[in-house]
């Protein structure tokens, strides 16, 4: 359907308005507007057919008086008995209260007699005129008393002379008034029920609602308990039991996920501390055993190129040196990434100073680190939280940011420690990477997240395309308890 | 409180609204203000001076207008001058009038005549024949159903007189209950004045009235016209004739225009619009006559007056 945009505008603005309203307000608007339309209506309706009826009647009844004056003034003013006319006159207008005026007019036109008395208006006897052979004519005549119905009617064919009468509106207005008045009082009447009973029923309407919001408010918070009562058994009552129903589903739901949240919490708490203590154990092992016999074949072939004259198995000594050499110090790396002993013997601070410089030299950055935490050490679990976050952080600096300039921050602040990784990368959209636009960029962020939330801390990422990357680490220092520790356990061994 | 603001704006402009439709409007021929007054012009005296007709109250002032109106015409075409016709009440009134000159002719019943003349000399002018004759009598009608034959038939019950001076309908009856040894009043059981002859037959004939005596002129008249009143009611008594009702002039009336009148209705049956004019009033034609045609008259009303 075409609407034209006029209308369409003003359609809009009264939506603007009426939508903008409580349902309280449409409701007693509604009822208000109607029940004023209705009486409106009727009183108009009602007036206008009183005002069409009492004219006719009116017009009618100045006839009659007219014609009766008529008829009994003939012989009186063909007697000349002034007297009487003036009688008959004022009894005519006694008897009736709508007449306003009565006069008699002589063949020549002359006033006889009025009810006006000494003085005569001006310009009544010339305003209906009537030819001497017609039964009436009756005009409408506006006055400053109000309008009046004016009828002449020849005596005798006109010979003996004219009888005017004029019936004024007096009664007609106020029959007017009255009805008017009864109309608009009843439609005051209906309007104050209309708005008694709009008000209930908004009550009615609106109390389970805004009970429903304010219970799904309730439920947005994470209160499952919430139930709204069924008040009716209409469409809001069903939508009360829906509401309970899917609240309930929600808490089951709910229950459900926390308890897997609880699981995968605790499987992700164990891979990583099984992974960490693997990883203690291969690099110890590394640094205790591989070494040791690495140092030992180093030591041999030492001996073996030191003590044989030969100067091929020298050389091959050497060279077979220099590659367990290499090895062992391969191993040391090994170890070193897949635990750093400097943490658990150093703590954290030792620990990444090492990290940073080891990067420097292999991916030839500059890595500004600072580090401004009070305490010597950290509880191991957020130690070793921290230099994993970081470690992985530095990682993909190296893999993907081709950065300059990496600036490591970490400080305490009250009872939070807070770690602030930014680089002069390329940067990336952060959007695309949690749409899972790169599975690998998207599972190394979620790593993040995950160690940090287990400690119950979060990890925000700035980043834009072609102006580096920001990462926040916020991680809450965990009072030192016997239970929690033990709990963690995993870095010391 | 915005709510209550909106209510309120919309409650006022509802009682706007039909305030608004509460001035009447209809269809004006005009404007009058009705308080815009002035005093009531008093009658300017035109310069042509009316001639002034009286009528006396035969028959009602309406019948006589429709009747006289066609002579009065003539009259006027004749003299070239405006003729107003007067009427009053009573024949007495007529009398007064002529006596004080405020009307020049006057057509007047016979018992009215004979006071007149004998009071400031009433002066004949002419006088109507009717079916040839210048005589007319006194009726006794009485309504057609009614069982009475004769005057004393009717003692007790309701009769209708005409003026209070009229021969036929006052005098002559009158006579007649005096000769009963009686007085109206007594014989009669009620009696009323109807002032005109019509109205007196309109009585018998709708049994208002159980008897009246009206002119047999009228009453002849009136049977030419509307036949139901012959059978309405019935005459059961007729009286001896007397002197018609004559035309009669103020005496101090101008000879040169009494003479110019006299012609005019002596010459009234001669012209086709005259013819039609003296139809209107039952009449033939206009005569001379004496004062001695009412001797008769005279001397009735006189046996009345030995009587009281």
């Amino acid at each position: 359907m075409q609407i034209h945009p006029s209308l369409r505008n003003l359609l809009q603005r009264f939506w603007d308005i009426a939508g903008g309203v409580s349902v309280r307000s449409k409701i007693l608007g509604i009822v208000l507007g109607l029940v004023l339309l209705l009486g409106l209506g009727i009183t108009v309706q009602v007036r206008q057919a009183l005002t069409q009826t009492m004219a006719a009647q009116l017009a009618e009844q100045s006839v009659s008086v007219a014609r009766d004056l008529a008829a009994r003034s003939t012989d009186l003013i063909l007697l000349n008995d002034l007297f009487a006319l003036h009688r008959l006159l004022q009894e005519t207008k006694a008897n009736n209260q709508n007449v306003a005026y009565a006069f008699l007019l002589d063949s020549q036109g002359h006033v006889l007699a009025s009810t006006f008395g000494e003085t005569f208006p001006v310009d009544l006897i010339t305003a209906n005129p009537i030819e001497p052979t017609a039964h009436h004519r009756t005009l409408i005549f506006a006055t400053n008393q109000g309008y009046v119905w004016d009828t002449a009617v020849p005596i005798l064919e006109g010979q003996v002379g004219v009888a005017r009468v004029g019936l004024s509106d007096t009664s007609l207005r106020a029959t007017l008034t009255t009805i008017t008045n009864q109309l608009l009082l009843t439609t005051a009447l209906v309007s104050l029920i209309g708005v008694t009973a709009a008000t209930f029923l908004t009550w009615i309407l609106t109390r389970p609602i805004l009970d429903l919001a304010q219970a799904a408010q309730a439920v947005a918070r994470g209160d499952f308990t919430q139930r709204v009562k069924r008040w009716a058994n209409d469409e809001i009552g069903e939508l009360a039991t829906a509401f309970n129903q899917m609240v309930g589903e929600l808490a089951k739901a709910d229950e459900i996920r926390r308890e897997r949240e609880i699981l995968r919490r605790q499987l992700l708490e164990k891979v990583i501390v099984t992974q960490e203590e693997e990883r203690k154990r291969i690099a110890r092992e590394l640094h205790d055993s591989t070494s040791q016999t690495l140092t030992s074949l180093i030591m041999g072939l030492k001996v073996m190129e030191s003590s044989c004259s030969d100067l091929n198995i020298q050389l091959q000594a050497h060279d077979l040196r220099q590659i367990a050499a290499q090895t062992l110090e391969e191993v040391h790396d090994l170890a070193m990434q897949l635990r750093p002993r400097l943490l658990d013997d150093l703590g954290l601070r030792a620990a990444l100073e090492r990290l940073v410089k080891e990067w420097q030299m292999r991916h030839r950055l500059s890595i500004d680190l600072m580090y401004h935490v009070p305490h010597e050490r950290l509880p191991d679990v957020v130690e070793t939280a921290l230099y994993r976050i970081i470690q992985e952080a530095l990682t993909n600096v190296a893999r993907h940011a081709q950065a300059r300039n990496v600036s490591v921050l970490i400080e305490q602040r009250g009872e939070e420690l807070v770690a602030v990784v930014e680089d002069d990368g390329v940067g990336f959209d952060i959007s695309r990477i949690e749409m899972g636009d790169s599975a690998q960029a998207h599972l190394g962020l979620a790593g993040m997240q995950e160690r940090a939330a287990l400690l119950g801390g979060t990890i925000t990422f700035e980043s834009e395309i072609g102006r580096g990357t920001s990462i926040y680490i916020q991680l809450p220092i965990p009072k030192a308890e016997e239970n929690e520790v033990e709990n963690y356990d995993f870095a010391r061994g | 409180m915005k709510k209550w603001t909106g209510l309120s704006v919309a409650w006022v402009l509802f009682w706007f609204l039909t305030a608004c439709s509460s001035a009447l409007s209809l269809p004006a021929a005009s404007y009058v203000d009705l308080d815009q007054r002035v005093p009531l012009p008093t009658p300017v005296n035109s310069a042509v001076v009316p001639l002034r007709v009286a009528v006396a109250a035969v028959i009602s002032p309406q019948g006589t207008v429709e009747s006289y109106g066609r002579l009065l015409e003539a009259l006027q075409t004749r003299l070239n001058r405006p003729v107003e016709l007067v009427q009053r009440r009573t024949y007495l009134e007529i009398n007064d009038l002529l006596e004080q000159g405020q009307v020049d002719v006057a057509f007047v019943c016979t018992s009215a005549y004979i006071a007149g003349h004998d009071k400031f000399g009433m002066e004949l002018l002419v006088a109507p024949q009717v079916k040839g004759e210048t005589v007319y009598y006194s009726l006794l009608l009485v309504p057609d159903e009614s069982t009475a034959n004769d005057i004393a038939d009717l003692r007790g019950k309701v009769f209708a007189f005409t003026d209070p001076i009229s021969l036929s309908g006052r005098m002559y009856p009158t006579y007649l209950v005096k000769q009963q040894g009686s007085s109206p009043e007594d014989f009669f059981g009620r009696i009323f004045f109807t002032y005109s002859h019509d109205q007196a037959i309109l009585a018998v004939a709708n049994k208002v009235a159980d008897g009246a005596a009206v002119d047999s002129l009228v009453y002849e008249f009136f049977l030419a016209r509307d036949a139901t009143i012959g059978e309405k009611t019935r005459v059961i008594h007729r009286s001896p004739p007397f002197g018609i009702p004559p035309v009669v002039v103020n005496p101090a009336l101008r000879p040169q225009l009494k003479l110019e009148l006299q012609n005019f209705f002596l010459s009234l049956h001669q012209d086709p619009q005259g013819q039609a004019a003296l139809q209107a009033i039952g009449v033939d034609r206009f005569i001379p006559i004496e004062d001695s045609a009412y001797q008769s008259v005279r001397d009735l009303l006189s046996d009345l007056q030995a009587t009281r």
